[in-house]
């Protein structure tokens, strides 16, 4: 899958980079800069799967070591949804590795309100980071003013669709509600359950369809003025949002119907989308990186997926949205011996355009570096549907079409709020007014905390 | 030992104050051996047990988030308690719990372990067959039947295949009103074939001649297990139901590991709850004040047991 750079594209790369960012600096990082300050670095790292662990370790922390002489990388794969616990135990015991990982930028929040995270400006200007990646994701390492955290593995949700089966039954991704509502009628009406959904696995999961939702019916500009505090999230325009995701939950169009939407494990799931058993999937971009597991040969099947925006729900909301979202931050642990070594390892992972573009097409969406990527950055070795998704993603992103996940720009508690009470609502237990009112009232809290991460105003 | 009885008896006699002395100091030398072959043991408990405890109280009359500095809020998290409906449910599964746990696997292991010790052939096979669940790690037991319950790969499709669509679809552990007893089965289906071997072997103390005794009176099979029987096992029973009270109100890894206390709070426990209080909504002190409630209980139920027992129960 990794594909050695010609001649040409070397001196295409290599004039951009000393272009574009200034001769020393950017050479200098780019080759992992020999900065490091030497001895070990030790990181935990949230990625899982065998052939992406594999390629970190040839591909990143190998060359890294052979450019810095004299330092160690010792990289612990974590199990992604443990990590967060295992980090909160450690650095609360004063121990922790000298890299660490969080699910977001709402979480990262919580450590460096504890001073647990070092302080990463005088790197800014080192590695000039302020040029190379994406302000709006930089922001959101940020706190009071100073960086304390990198975002990566930019994500958006999406509609996945089974390509093989909507060819045969003649159909076409829906452009707007009337269409998806009218092709989850036929589907349901013909036996195969329009959404592969569920929860079993991971019950935190739940929080994609309120993103969704909020989303792409309420629109970016009421979740905008709802994140800011300019209106409560009490407000019809969010709560018709939850009405909608639960009537479609008890019309069964998730899963095949509420119980299984709460029973339902991933592999199960996508395996009935991979199927045919199921036509569409509400995901994030990560879905990307295990989507051969269950289309194909592999699989047993000879289907094939593909992904299309998700339409909007209602009139005002832009026709190609994609809700951003940041699924990992790293930072330094604040008592890291080795803060210079640490900060050199995180530029040469993140910030060096060819390498995150390799990494990002030899593994799918288990990465991606919020860096300004352009169609002719990525290998020609990358899936042309997650190129086109990247680069969608891009483009939207500058016309100021985008949103807003609630595990990047919700704080901690309300995410949690979001992930936990939405199941009430399902049951019947809670309205979705009492839901909204809610996490208003858990919102405005941290709000007044200052734990709301900076927002970004759509059209910006 | 020679040495040491010519001391001891050389203390009881009059005017021996020198070997009166040389003797204390051979019992302080014993308590002293003692002590260090125990003080291993005692730095263990207070580092493992006995700090973290002390830390638990403190810090259940804290605001702490489970990161850096906690606020004192003195009984707050205590008053919490008591107005929180998440803590009444998941309690209220708790005291369910214990009710499935006292009736089903006590009942399946009385009879298992009663119909067991009538036989002699293959019984030893039957014993390692029952015990198997309980050593096999509760992930790969909730994997299982996660795929065993599964509403449309499980044994619910296979049967509607011949013929009986009952289960066919039924989600058992998406179901709010069948969560909590589709987990129960489960830890039950793991836990039960202990309490079999608990009971056979306390069955195999009772006196062969009091069954004969019983049958010479004319006690059919129901009148020897009760008369009999039961009596004969008495403290083995009281035990298990001692460890099953306090193992319900402690339960926590069937449910995270199957449903984390969903759909909705249908098998929310207060193990679950507590879990996510510290780890998912940043609570730690509150999970505190909620684990420390717990041990409240489980003491008071430890209490009430010794208490028992020194007014002459026999158990």
């Amino acid at each position: 899958m990794h594909r050695p750079l010609s001649r040409r594209q070397f001196l295409v790369q290599g004039g951009k980079v000393a272009l574009g960012a200034g001769i020393a600096g950017s050479v200098l990082a780019g080759c992992g800069g020999g900065s490091a300050g030497g001895g070990a670095v030790t990181m935990w790292s949230n990625l899982e799967g065998a052939e992406a662990q594999g390629y970190f370790t040839k591909n990143i922390e190998r060359p890294f070591e052979k450019a810095n002489k004299g330092t160690k990388l010792d990289v612990t794969f974590q199990p992604p949804a443990e990590i967060d616990r295992l980090v909160r135990t450690a650095l609360q015991g004063g121990e922790g590795p000298d890299i660490i990982p969080t699910p977001g930028p709402a979480y990262a929040g919580e450590y460096i309100d504890a001073n647990l995270f070092a302080e990463l400006d005088e790197y800014v200007n080192q590695y000039k980071w302020d040029d190379k990646l994406l302000g709006w994701a930089l922001d959101l390492g940020r706190s009071e003013g100073k960086l304390y955290a990198i975002p990566y593995q930019l994500q958006t949700m999406l509609l996945y669709f089974n390509a093989t089966l909507f060819e045969e039954m003649g159909l076409q991704a829906p452009r707007d509600r009337d269409e998806l509502e009218g092709l989850a009628e036929e589907l349901n009406g013909q036996g195969i359950v329009p959404f592969a959904a569920g929860i079993g696995d991971e019950p935190a999961a739940v929080e994609w369809f309120p993103t969704v939702f909020w989303n792409h019916f309420s629109g970016p500009q009421a979740l905008y003025e709802a994140l800011s505090g300019e209106t409560p999230f009490s407000d019809a325009v969010s709560v018709d949002a939850i009405e909608l995701f639960n009537s479609y939950v008890q019309k069964g169009w998730f899963g095949g119907s509420r119980e299984k939407f709460f029973s339902n494990g991933f592999d199960a799931l996508h395996a009935d989308f991979g199927d045919g058993k199921a036509a569409m999937n509400i995901e994030g971009s990560w879905f990307m990186a295990s989507a051969a597991d269950f289309f194909g040969q592999k699989a047993g099947n000879e289907n094939d997926w593909d992904w299309a925006p998700l339409p909007p729900m209602e009139s005002g909301v832009p026709q190609e949205l994609y809700a951003l979202g940041i699924g990992s931050t790293i930072s330094v642990n604040a008592r890291s011996e080795n803060t210079d070594g640490a900060a050199s390892f995180i530029d040469y992972l993140v910030a060096d355009k060819k390498r995150a573009a390799d990494y990002m097409a030899a593994i799918p969406s288990a990465f991606n570096s919020p860096l300004p990527f352009e169609n002719g950055d990525f290998p020609g070795s990358m899936d042309e549907r997650v190129r086109r998704q990247l680069v969608s993603l891009s483009q939207a992103t500058d016309k100021g079409n985008f949103g807003y996940t609630n595990w990047t720009f919700w704080p901690p508690k309300s995410t949690v709020y979001i992930q936990e009470e939405i199941q009430k609502v399902l049951t019947g237990a809670m309205t979705p007014a009492e839901y909204c009112e809610g996490l208003a009232g858990a919102f405005s809290e941290e709000r007044k905390e200052g734990l709301v991460p900076k927002i970004i105003k759509p059209g910006a | 030992m020679e040495v040491n009885e010519q001391t001891v008896r050389s203390a009881t006699r009059p005017g021996g104050g020198v070997k009166r002395s040389s003797g204390r100091a051979l019992r302080r030398k014993r308590l002293l051996s003692a002590w260090l072959f125990m003080l291993p043991l005692l730095l263990v408990n207070v580092l493992v047990i006995l700090g973290p405890s002390v830390a638990t109280v403190y810090y259940s009359f804290t605001d702490w988030s489970g990161l850096g500095p906690a606020e004192w809020v003195g009984l707050q998290n205590y008053t919490d308690i008591f107005s929180d409906g998440d803590f009444w449910g998941a309690l209220g599964h708790n005291l369910l719990w214990t009710v499935i746990f006292l009736t089903v696997p006590i009942g399946m292991g009385l009879g298992g372990a009663f119909l067991l010790s009538q036989i002699t052939r293959f019984q030893m096979i039957f014993r390692v067959l029952y015990f198997i669940p309980y050593v096999m790690a509760s992930v790969v037991n909730a994997a299982l039947w996660q795929n065993i319950l599964d509403p449309d790969r499980g044994v619910g499709s296979v049967l509607a295949n011949f013929g009986i669509p009952w289960l066919d679809g039924v989600s058992f552990f998406g179901s709010e009103r069948l969560a909590l007893p589709a987990v129960a089965f489960v830890d039950n289906w793991h836990w039960w074939g202990f309490v079999v071997l608990l009971f056979l072997t306390a069955l195999q103390s009772v006196d062969k001649e009091l069954y004969e005794a019983a049958r010479i009176d004319g006690a059919n099979r129901w009148q020897q297990f009760v008369n009999v029987t039961i009596p004969g096992i008495r403290a083995t029973l009281v035990f298990v139901v001692l460890i099953t009270i306090i193992g319900s109100l402690l339960v926590f890894d069937y449910i995270y590991i199957i449903t984390q206390g969903g759909p909705a709070g249908a098998s929310e426990v207060v193990g679950t709850l507590m879990y996510k209080e510290a780890f998912g909504r940043f609570e730690a002190g509150y999970a505190a004040a909620l684990g420390l409630g717990m041990s409240f209980i489980s003491g008071i139920i430890v209490l009430v047991f010794i208490y028992l027992r020194r007014r002459g129960w026999e158990i």
